[in-house]
Formats: structure tokens, C-alpha cells, sequence
């Protein structure tokens, strides 16, 4: 029977993690409101950028240089995958799912005889990928921070893309992230963003209306402002997702700190009910003994 | 009088969304002022001055953006800015300062920033009406 003290010691020690637990929640619900507060301010940019996107890119032709942002190069034989990640962990499934989608992706692509390469935002997937596919990452981002350094941070990753892209060095871009959902969900979500995908989104309201959107004077020309839009667009994709991911990882954060709190309390009550019998225990044990001497005299 | 609905976007938030009476946009060949049932033109930016003047052509905000994308309808002026500081937080000696730094270097990203900052000087120091 293990004694008194070491009890003790344990409910002590669990007690001290709930403490860090709690307050690791606390400080996650904070910074979740902020990057939430952020990714929604981001959203009326991204949605104009995309409405304005959609009534030109019917309008494009297929061509050389910064329109291959949207018509592609022709091949599909070249990939590269950005799995966005966390800087840092204890958030529950949230990195490690990314890193299963990414992992399974790859393998799918490459089954079907594509080249795959990987190109991993955050430390804890630049890490993974490191450990079990080192030769296929030609670049990675890690202490982007998002939330400090805004827009910036997305320049970054998206000015690297674009010179790969531009370079000739692979065809399609795919990114894998977790889309905030709420603050207890994220949904594992694959986008591609080179070359962009207008199909989905607006197709529906285009038919309608696509001959009122013809009629936009352009100013200085319809080219010139698409290729001031495109690459645009590609920054602006990436630091919504760049967004989500921050978000989502405080909120993942949150709910596993939550749990883990809520763990601590009941492994202190469980201890707490141990302690008592044990020290019960004794009492009685201590009892039979004085009674059993007295009567033997 | 009509009015329009103007929306000032950056990549970070909105910055400005309301009714108003004419806005002046820093089109990339000249500037250009937007009423009401304006037509419909899409242009790009060059870095300047966006002047918001009320109903009654008081001038009610003046922006300065370092470029981006203006959507006009008949309804609705959209402006789409990749970085926008309103006019009277400018402080201009801190951009002169940056421009003395900014004129030695060679770099793009330099050339564009200063661009930019002589682009806000510009804005700073060019006249416009408080009223029209």
C-alpha cells in the first residue's frame, strides 16, 4: 500500500498541472478571440478580391507569363504541397491531422506517377516532414506569426511560391490546412491555389449576370490589371489560410487544455477519496493494535 | 441627393464603409472622381490620395493608399488597398527620414518602398478643396 506522503505528493503534483492547464486555456481563449477578431476583418478583402477575380478571369485568354497564375502551364505532372501547421503543440490533434492528410495526399499523388514536393509552414509539420520524407522538402517557413506580423507573413510564403512557379518549377499548388469552424472545430481542408481555382466559388451567380459584368470600362487595360490582381490574389489566399490556421489552432488549444483540466480535477478527486481510505486505514489499523495490546495484558 | 456606398478594404481589415457623396480615386493614369450612378470601371491604383466628401461635398476623410484595385458600379466603390494610413497620421519627417535611408539602396523592394514614400510626401504636400 503505498503511503501517506507519496499521495500527498501526487495530488500535489496533478494539482500544479492543472494549474498550467487552466491557465493555458485561459491564454488560448484570449488569443483565439484576437485571431478571430483578425480573420474576420481579413474577410471582406479576400471576398471583393475574389467577386472582382471571377468577372475577369472569364475574360482572360490563355497566355504567357503572370496569367499562368490562372490558366496554369499546361502540365499536370509537378505538385507542391504546403501543409500548414502549428509553431508549437499540446493543441490536441490538430497537428498531427494535418500531417496524416498531407501524408496520405502525397502518397495518393504519387501513386498516380505525379512528382511531389513538399514545401511545410509551421515547425511542428517542418519537423515531421523532416523525420519521414527529408528529400522530398525543397523550402519550409516556421515562426511565421501571423497574428504579430500580419500580411507580411504571407508575402512571404506566397513571393517564394511565385518565383518556384515562375521558374518552371512545378505545376500545381495544393495547401493543406485546418479551416476554423468554430471554436471546438477544425476541418482538415485541401485548397489549390496555383493556378487558382475560380470554378467553385462564383460560377453560379456568373451565368446570370455575366453580360453585366462585361460591360466594366478597364482601366488602364483588362490585362494589366489582371496581372496586378493575380499574384495578389495567391498572397491574399494564403494569408486567409494563414489566418484560419491561427485561429484554429488556438481553439483546438483551448478545447484540449479544456479536457486536460477537467482530467487533472478528476484524478485529484480520485486521489483525494485514496488518501482519505489509506489514512483511514492506518487509523483503524493503529486502532485494532492499542485494543489487542490492552486486552492482552 | 444620392449617395453611393464607398468600402475601403485592406488585406487586414475595413477600413472605411459607408454612404457617401464623391470619392476620389488615385487611378494608375490619373485620378478620378466617382459620383453616384458612375459607370462601371475597374482600375488599378497607383500609390495616392482617396478623398471621401460627404452629401453636401464636405470633404469628410482623405487616405492615403500605396496602391491596389478600385471597382466602380452605378451603387457601389469598392477599393481594394494593399496598405492605407490615413492623410493627418502621416508624420512627414519620419517619411523623409525613411526616404534619405531608402535612396542609397538598390533593391527592388527598396525602390518600390521608395516610391511609395515619395508618393506620400506628394500627398502630403499637393493641394485639395475641403469643399467642392
Amino acid at each position: 500500500m503505498p503511503s501517506l506522503k507519496d499521495i500527498k505528493t501526487q495530488i500535489n503534483s496533478v494539482g500544479s498541472t492543472k494549474k498550467i492547464t487552466s491557465a493555458m486555456k485561459m491564454v488560448a481563449a484570449s488569443k483565439l478571440r484576437r485571431s478571430q477578431e483578425k480573420a474576420e476583418a481579413a474577410r471582406p478583402y479576400s471576398s471583393r478580391l475574389e467577386e472582382m477575380l471571377a468577372s475577369l478571369a472569364s475574360s482572360a485568354a490563355s497566355g504567357e507569363g503572370i496569367i499562368k497564375l490562372l490558366t496554369g502551364t499546361g502540365n499536370d505532372q509537378n505538385y507542391v504541397v504546403v501543409p500548414v501547421s502549428a509553431d508549437r503543440g499540446l493543441c490536441g490533434g490538430f497537428n498531427s491531422s494535418i500531417n496524416k492528410e498531407t501524408f496520405r495526399l502525397v502518397k495518393s499523388l504519387e501513386d498516380d506517377g505525379k512528382n511531389v514536393q513538399l514545401m511545410p509552414v509551421g515547425k511542428k509539420s517542418r519537423d515531421f516532414f523532416n523525420r519521414v520524407m527529408k528529400d522530398k522538402i525543397f523550402d519550409s517557413f516556421a515562426d511565421l506569426n501571423v497574428s504579430v506580423n500580419g500580411y507580411d507573413a504571407a508575402l512571404q510564403v506566397s513571393n517564394k511560391l511565385q518565383e518556384l512557379y515562375f521558374d518552371g518549377k512545378f505545376d500545381k499548388c495544393i495547401i493543406v490546412f485546418n479551416k476554423f469552424k468554430s471554436a471546438i472545430s477544425q476541418e482538415v481542408t485541401q485548397q489549390q491555389i496555383i493556378p487558382l481555382d475560380v470554378s467553385d466559388s462564383s460560377k453560379e451567380e456568373n451565368v446570370d449576370d455575366s453580360a453585366a459584368k462585361a460591360i466594366y470600362d478597364y482601366e488602364p487595360d483588362e490585362e494589366t490589371i489582371l496581372k496586378d490582381l493575380l499574384p495578389k490574389n495567391v498572397s491574399i489566399q494564403i494569408f486567409k489560410v494563414l489566418l484560419d490556421s491561427d485561429a484554429g489552432e488556438h481553439g483546438a488549444r483551448m478545447a484540449a487544455m479544456d479536457n486536460a483540466t477537467r482530467n487533472a480535477g478528476e484524478m485529484i478527486d480520485s486521489l483525494t477519496l485514496k488518501y482519505n481510505r489509506t489514512r483511514q486505514a492506518f487509523i483503524t489499523k493503529e486502532l485494532i493494535e492499542i485494543i489487542s495490546g490492552a486486552e492482552s495484558i | 441627393m444620392a449617395t453611393i456606398s464607398f468600402d475601403l478594404v485592406s488585406p487586414e481589415n475595413l477600413i472605411f464603409n459607408d454612404e457617401v457623396g464623391m470619392i476620389i480615386v488615385p487611378g494608375k493614369d490619373g485620378d478620378f472622381g466617382v459620383l453616384p450612378g458612375h459607370s462601371k470601371v475597374m482600375s488599378s491604383l497607383r500609390p495616392g490620395r482617396v478623398m471621401v466628401y460627404g452629401e453636401d461635398k464636405n470633404l469628410l476623410k482623405a487616405f492615403f493608399v500605396s496602391g491596389g484595385f478600385a471597382e466602380v458600379n452605378p451603387e457601389k466603390c469598392i477599393v481594394l488597398a494593399e496598405s492605407v494610413n490615413e492623410i493627418n497620421t502621416i508624420e512627414k519627417q519620419s517619411i523623409e527620414k525613411e526616404i534619405e535611408e531608402l535612396s542609397g539602396q538598390e533593391t527592388d523592394v527598396a525602390k518600390d518602398q521608395l516610391a511609395i514614400a515619395k508618393a506620400k510626401i506628394e500627398a502630403l504636400d499637393s493641394s485639395f478643396y475641403e469643399k467642392i
